[in-house]
């Protein structure tokens, strides 16, 4: 089983896809945010992470989400989040995350939501 | 298989990099007890966010402590217990206070701090903790088994 690992793939000039895989997890999530922190540092504030690949999240892996949607939107982005796995599905539910997020389930769609960030 | 009496216990270093550890121990002996298939991920989730609390607070600054967690299962609780000897909990703050968090405001803040103790308490029906001076700190959770309806 894969611990945790990260590919990034251009979309378009402007939007990023993080493919996120393994456990995201107080002992990977550093990975993440500093994955995410330096696209923030590149100017790249559009953001789609795929989740499919995520087989586990604890806390520590939401609460970069949660940290990077507030930077995100403070520079005009956002960030989408596409195909979160069960369990993952099932902690985002339960801490309201769900609705705070853009979900979207195809590359094209994720592309269209962030194409509407401000 | 119904009644399965389960008790087992690890211990680990305090490295995050056990937590993996740890929650394929809990898979285990979730597999060996009477806990419903629905509530296996809460409980490994709510045992591993209060080890990466013990690991990443309790024990900050620290590369020499231990974690123990401890299984007692029957027909109708499943209980964790777990261990360390590192900072306490600030109990005015910690897992026994009323951990209702104003989710929305915190999230639109951006804020990740307490998550792991709100997932707990939202998860696990029993949630204490106890810390004495001169001895280990113990959080006890429990999950009632429910009789199938």
């Amino acid at each position: 089983m894969r611990e945790f690992e990260i590919n990034l793939e251009q979309l378009s000039p402007e939007v990023t896809l993080i493919h996120v895989a393994g456990w995201l997890d107080a002992h990977t999530f550093e990975y993440m945010e500093q994955t995410v922190n330096n696209l923030f540092t590149e100017g790249k504030v559009r953001i789609a992470i795929d989740l499919s690949q995520v087989e586990y999240i604890s806390s520590a892996g939401a609460g970069v989400f949660i940290g990077s949607l507030a930077t995100a939107h403070e520079r005009g982005g956002n960030i989408v989040l596409m195909n979160p796995t069960e369990p993952v599905k099932e902690v985002f539910d339960m801490l309201g995350l769900s609705q705070v997020f853009t979900f979207a389930q195809t590359k094209p769609a994720a592309l269209t939501a962030l194409k509407a960030a401000k | 298989m119904s009644q399965a009496h389960v008790s087992d216990r690890i211990e680990v270093d305090a490295k995050t990099a056990n937590l993996a550890k740890v929650r394929e121990f809990l898979h285990g002996a979730i597999k060996r007890s009477s806990l419903p298939a629905g509530d296996i991920n809460k409980v490994v989730l709510a045992v591993d966010e209060a080890v990466a609390n013990i690991i990443q607070h309790g024990y900050v600054g620290r590369d020499d402590g231990k974690v123990e967690v401890q299984i007692e299962a029957d027909g109708s609780r499943f209980t964790i217990r777990i261990l360390d000897s590192g900072i306490s909990y600030d109990t005015a703050k910690g897992a026994n206070a009323n951990a209702d968090l104003d989710l929305k405001s915190h999230i639109s803040a951006g804020s990740k701090r307490g998550l792991g103790l709100f997932i707990m308490r939202k998860v696990m029906d029993e949630v204490q903790y106890s810390s004495r001076e001169g001895q280990q700190n113990v959080l006890t959770l429990v999950k009632y088994i429910k009789a199938p309806a």
